[in-house]
């Protein structure tokens, strides 16, 4: 076939199967345009054929044939929605920005040709419908694209929001599956087609085994990688594998996994193989079955219990005891797990879409010994969590190169990462709760579930320890272990389930005492900082103007609340390194930047001391000087910091003089110390938890159509309390992403496993349901900084409170709509439709 | 299966990359089967290659199908619908999840027995018409149905679009090999007016959990023609005769609107799709009024 690819001409001879896609991205090497759920779902790979915006995931190769193409690439980047996104934050990780931007150039383009003025919200949601942003960065790209259709963007060049969005709107920024290496083979995954069984098979060549022992516990479990020249010839030989299986009794559903006569799935010696879903070492435990119990969490335990019986006994008006459950939430970064490793004798470079290269290059010299290791994670399109650790994409990859002495590329298919690369764990939770209007929480008691397959560590419960005073307490968390795959840390692990109970449960009180549930949660509160966020809550004309009572009509609105808080960790050797090249100042750490824009904390922290120096900021190299894991909110509180004490050291250094006057010079800033030391005074893999906690208040407002069950988000407040913000423009983009994250967990996404075979039925992005851009409801973000002024800076992160609450505000609101209590998690609708009353 | 024609390729492909199909492949894509014509009659016919997104746009069958273009207008997303065919949009795959995914096999991918019966979830059929209960996808469908529209086929007789379909056990009744080439519609009704709802949990681009389309034809203040469709519910497009029957030469109300329908759920979880269709029935015939 011949076309116009990007301006220029191409020809080309397609396989019948080939997909536009790969022959853009492997033939044509242009790796703008994105494959990630490879079903038309989510646009990442849309591309212009003759100006039309169409997937090229889906589309054949062959139809290109006599065609104009044009990639985000062919758009140069000048564009005016290529600016506007860059200056106005249309994006975090950048994963989705090319489609993004390919789709909104050809809508802009059409609207000023037929059209005058500012296109509405609704109508450049329309036109981006078939977009899926992980990040949630809707918010801005809304905006981003009305202004540039008003002509804003016409004739000036943007200020970049963050460092690295020039690179992320033209798709010149490389990831992880965009990295090909000379001679590189491609691996796949053998995986168990059986929920628990013995497996016996033989290698064939060119493959590595991966299963530890000889049985698979779940279906999907990993048990061996093949390499080839092409991933579709490793596909196919990996598809060919014989393993043989002899079935062992199984069993997947967590009602029947609890039960006495249950299958057990790990034995006594085998239990401390089971892997972990905690982010941190896990909690000692008893085993009993398939049910690993906690031991309890308490504070004034058997008061705590006697005060909840005697309530239930005497029908206490502000008693409430309830059973929640919560489904399980993939994370479903846009860029699947991925890994390129390339072992040589001198020894490894790895390649990987990581939120902790330092971690990785810890636990790849751990465990390979290689003379040498390199972790590169350029740009990373987005984690929640998902890649703390070292995946079977990078096992396999490295394994598989130092096999064959070729590099390989192993990379999840959006089936394998909806699978097996990890999830909130689903919970069931039995509440029991005793508020009083003046006296504060009386007594609280948790036990939760969690349901995290093969895997121990859910922790839910214990959260419990950090909220509402110091009332009698008691808490228990369990893990229901089945044959499904295991869980990993998500974004404020155990937060969400904990606050959808718990913040229910406050809620309920509040009605049923006839309370007003902000001022009642001020009073049970003792957090000065939340505290300050429900007075300023409180005035707000969303809560004042609020439906009380009972509503007839269809659609019914309401609005609730919900409060979360998250503890303060920092990685306390964080350190920057300032060098000063060409007159510029190069600063590098060996971090990341999975699109929370550490790139631009690093820089503005920089900017404080050289306001007019140009600022280069190198991350995704695991040589440079120690930097943070992206995870646990840490990165602001350990680069901003030692960003900033670098800086100092340069002007020091400098006494007045400019910056050129430094050139080749190097200095390393270091994260000086809390005051007042830390609350845990020893260090965890780098990490310390500090003193106080991150605090959130989310208000929202929703409307029920009550008779189609559908709940639509029409607005939310997030007042949250993490002190300075570094960058205001990016925290609050952030922010915006929490929110909808947390109505995508409210009303969309579920996990859903076959109870029979243990096979992940929701293993695409139709079946697994992430909230679009005509979800976004209008947000506020209102930053309370007071508080933090023992951390250096004066502010910490804010990546996981500010999602936290926000499914049991949704809740809220519907209870408040509606009358109908949502037990269940996500409220489907037809779980409205049957629970509302009538 | 020895070969399959592939259109704009939306559902071909993604079976192709999941190995349900694995045949040869045919493409329609130099084939023509563009155009849209006027027939004799005063109606039109619609080339099978004519994409889904012209079906909603064109302002010419915009007028003379609203009931169609709106049904087009709501289906996928906007480049879905771009690249989407008429023939596609007709003869394509059930979406069931268990028969999309790999590790299954069924009626319809050549074996034997339905592992959805055993956990159909809330996205199954209401009415248990044939060995399938996953509903049957072509929203497109519902709207040919109530336009009475034909199908050419190009080895036998034209046959009426409800007669692509039967009883639930196969997602249209076309043989290897045939080739569907274009769809006529009767001439347009003057003064018609139609709506199209889909319940889902997001605002867009979801498949259904029900859908509805309708038109109504009002004149001197009484329904002279109504056609009525609800997708979601069955393994076969299904188009409400009764309905249809009971609104026809009647004054226009909200009660008339209120339709019961008398069906029994084949699952627990599914039941909650009844007052959902009544909803939509009821939502579409205001819409359309
Ligand atoms: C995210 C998403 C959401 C969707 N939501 C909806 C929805 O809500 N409602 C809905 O109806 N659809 C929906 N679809 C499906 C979409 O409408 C179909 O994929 C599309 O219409 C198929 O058209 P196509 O031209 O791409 O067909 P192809 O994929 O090319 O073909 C589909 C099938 O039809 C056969 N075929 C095509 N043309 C002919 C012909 N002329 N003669 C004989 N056989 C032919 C092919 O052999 C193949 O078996 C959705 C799809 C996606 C990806
Ligand atoms: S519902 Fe239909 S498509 Fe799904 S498994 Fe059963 S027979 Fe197959
Ligand atoms: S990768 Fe093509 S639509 Fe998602
Ligand atoms: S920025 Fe959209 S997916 Fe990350």
């Amino acid at each position: 076939m011949r076309l116009t690819f990007n301006g220029g001409s191409r020809e080309h001879d397609p396989a019948p199967d080939d997909t536009a896609a790969e022959v853009i991205r492997t033939a044509f090497g242009a790796t703008g345009t994105k494959v990630s759920c490879g079903a038309g779902v989510c646009g990442a790979c849309t591309i212009l054929v003759d100006g039309e915006p169409k997937v090229s995931c889906l589309l054949p190769a062959a139809h290109l044939d006599g065609t104009s193409v044009t990639t985000v690439e062919g758009i140069g980047g000048d564009h005016p929605v290529q600016r506007a996104f860059v200056e106005l934050d249309a994006l975090q990780c950048g994963f989705c920005t090319p489609g993004f931007v390919t789709e909104a150039t050809a809508f802009h383009d059409r609207w000023r040709e037929d059209r005058e003025g500012v296109p509405s919200r609704e109508e450049v949601a329309d036109a981006l419908s078939g977009h899926l942003c992980r990040c949630g960065a809707y918010e801005n790209i809304l905006t981003a694209v009305q202004k540039a259709c008003a002509g804003a963007f016409d004739d000036r060049e943007p200020i970049p929001a963050r460092v690295e969005a020039p690179d992320k709107v033209t798709g010149a920024a490389e990831y992880t599956v965009d990295v090909t290496l000379e001679n590189m083979l491609h691996g796949a995954i053998v995986r168990s087609s059986q929920p628990h069984a013995r497996v016996t098979f033989e290698l064939p060549e060119d493959s590595v085994r991966l299963l530890e022992g000889d049985i698979v516990r779940y279906t999907g479990q990993p048990i061996a990688a093949v390499a080839a020249g092409t991933l579709e010839e490793a596909r196919k030989i990996a598809h060919a594998l014989k393993i043989s299986y002899e079935p062992l009794p199984s069993v997947v559903d967590p009602d029947e996994a609890r039960r006495p006569d249950a299958p057990v799935i790990f034995d006594q010696n085998e239990r401390k193989n089971a892997p972990s879903s905690a982010e941190g070492a896990g909690f000692p435990a008893r085993w009993k079955g398939n049910v690993r119990s906690g031991y309890p969490s308490a504070w004034r335990g058997r008061t705590a219990r006697k005060r909840l019986d005697a309530a239930r006994e005497r029908n206490a008006p502000g008693y409430f005891a309830a059973t929640f459950t919560t489904a399980g939430q993939s994370h479903t970064a846009l860029e699947p797990h991925a890994s390129v490793a390339d072992w040589r004798a001198d020894g490894l470079t790895l390649y990987t879409s990581t939120q902790g290269l330092g971690h990785i290059k810890a636990a790849v010299a751990k465990r390979w010994s290689p003379p040498k290791v390199e972790v590169i994670a350029r740009h990373v399109g987005g984690g929640f969590g998902a890649k703390l650790s070292l995946g079977t994409d990078a096992v396999a990859a490295i394994e598989l190169s130092r096999k064959t002495g070729h590099p390989v590329k192993v990379e999840m298919s959006r089936a394998e990462e909806l699978t097996d690369t990890g999830y909130r764990p689903g919970t069931r939770t039995e509440l029991r709760m005793l508020g009083t209007p003046t006296g504060g929480l009386a007594a609280i008691s948790l036990d939760v579930a969690g349901h995290g397959g093969v895997s121990t560590g859910s922790m839910v419960a214990t959260l419990g320890l950090m909220m509402y005073g110091r009332g009698p307490r008691h808490f228990r968390d369990r893990d229901i272990i089945g044959n499904a795959p295991p869980a990993s840390p998500f974004r404020g692990p155990g937060g969400p389930p904990f606050a959808w109970a718990v913040e229910q449960g406050v809620d309920e009180i509040a009605h049923r005492l006839g309370a007003d549930p902000l001022k009642l949660r001020r009073t049970w509160d003792g957090n000065l900082r939340r505290r300050a966020l429900y007075e300023i809550a409180e005035e707000l004309p969303l809560w004042r103007e609020r439906p009380i009572g009972a509503q007839t009509g269809r659609f019914r609105r309401g609005v609730g609340v919900a409060a979360a808080n998250w503890i303060y960790t920092a990685d306390v050797d964080t350190k920057i390194e300032i060098t000063v090249r060409d007159g510029r100042i190069v600063a590098r750490t060996a971090t990341q930047d999975i699109g929370t824009g550490v790139r631009t904390v690093i820089r503005n922290a920089i900017r404080d001391v050289f306001d007019d120096a140009e600022i280069v900021v190198e991350l995704g190299h695991s040589g440079a000087p120690h930097g943070p894991v992206a995870g646990g909110s840490r990165s602001t509180a350990s680069v901003g910091p030692a960003a900033r004490d670098a800086a100092r050291k340069l002007a020091d250094h400098l006494d007045g003089k400019p910056v050129s006057e430094a050139e080749g010079v190097t200095v390393v800033g270091q994260r000086p110390k809390d005051k007042g030391g830390s609350a845990v005074p020893v260090s965890m893999d780098h990490m310390r938890i500090g003193r106080g906690l991150a605090g959130a208040v989310h208000m929202t407002e929703v409307e029920v159509d009550t008779l189609l069950g559908h709940t639509r988000v029409l607005k939310v407040w997030g007042g949250i309390a993490v002190g300075t913000v570094y960058s205001r423009q990016t925290a609050r983009n952030q922010c915006e992403g929490g929110i909808v994250q947390g109505i995508g967990y409210a009303l969309y996404e579920e996990r859903i496993t076959d109870p029979r075979t243990g096979v992940v039925l929701s293993a695409n992005l139709e079946d697994y349901r992430l909230p679009g851009i005509k979800d976004t409801p209008e947000m506020t973000i209102h930053f309370h900084e007071d508080g933090w002024d023992h951390v250096p800076g004066g502010g910490i992160g804010l990546g996981e409170v500010c999602t936290i609450s926000v499914a049991a505000s949704v809740a809220n609101a519907v209870f408040n709509a509606t009358g109908f209590r949502p037990l269940d998690l996500p409220i489907r609708p037809d779980r409205l439709l049957e629970g509302m009353p009538r | 299966m020895t070969a399959e024609y592939r259109a704009g390729g939306t559902d071909l492909m993604e079976r192709r990359a999941s190995g349900r199909s694995t045949g040869h492949i045919i493409d329609l894509y130099d084939q023509g089967l563009r155009s849209i014509e006027p027939t004799p009659d005063g109606g039109f016919r619609i080339g099978a290659m004519v994409t889904v997104d012209t079906l909603a746009t064109d302002p010419v069958l915009a007028k003379a199908y609203p009931a169609l273009s709106k049904t087009a207008g709501s289906l996928a997303t906007p480049q879905i619908r771009r690249a989407a065919t008429v023939g596609g949009v007709l003869l394509q795959k059930t979406r069931c999840r268990y028969y999309r995914n790999e590790h299954y096999e069924c009626l319809k991918t050549g074996g034997t027995g339905c592992p959805a019966r055993d956990n159909p979830g809330e996205r199954a059929v209401v009415l248990d018409v044939g060995p399938c209960v996953a509903p049957h996808p072509s929203s497109v469908a519902l709207a040919m149905l109530i336009y009475d529209a034909v199908a050419e086929v190009d080895r036998s007789p034209s046959r009426r679009v409800a007669d692509l379909y039967s009883d639930g056990a196969r997602d249209h009744l076309l043989e290897d090999g045939e080739l569907l080439t274009a769809i006529t519609l009767p001439p347009p009704v003057e003064g018609e007016r139609a709506g199209y709802k889909r319940a889902i949990s997001r605002a867009s681009a979801e498949w259904p959990l029900a859908e509805a389309v309708a038109h109504l034809t009002v004149r001197d203040g009484v329904i002279i023609r109504a056609g009525v469709a609800v997708g979601g519910v069955a393994a076969v497009p299904l188009r409400l005769a009764g309905v249809e029957q009971a609104l026809t030469g009647q004054p226009p109300s909200e009660e008339l609107f209120t339709r019961s329908l008398d069906w029994t759920a084949a699952f627990p979880e599914t039941a909650y799709k009844i007052p959902l269709a009544e909803t939509l029935i009821r939502d579409v015939l205001t819409q359309a009024l």
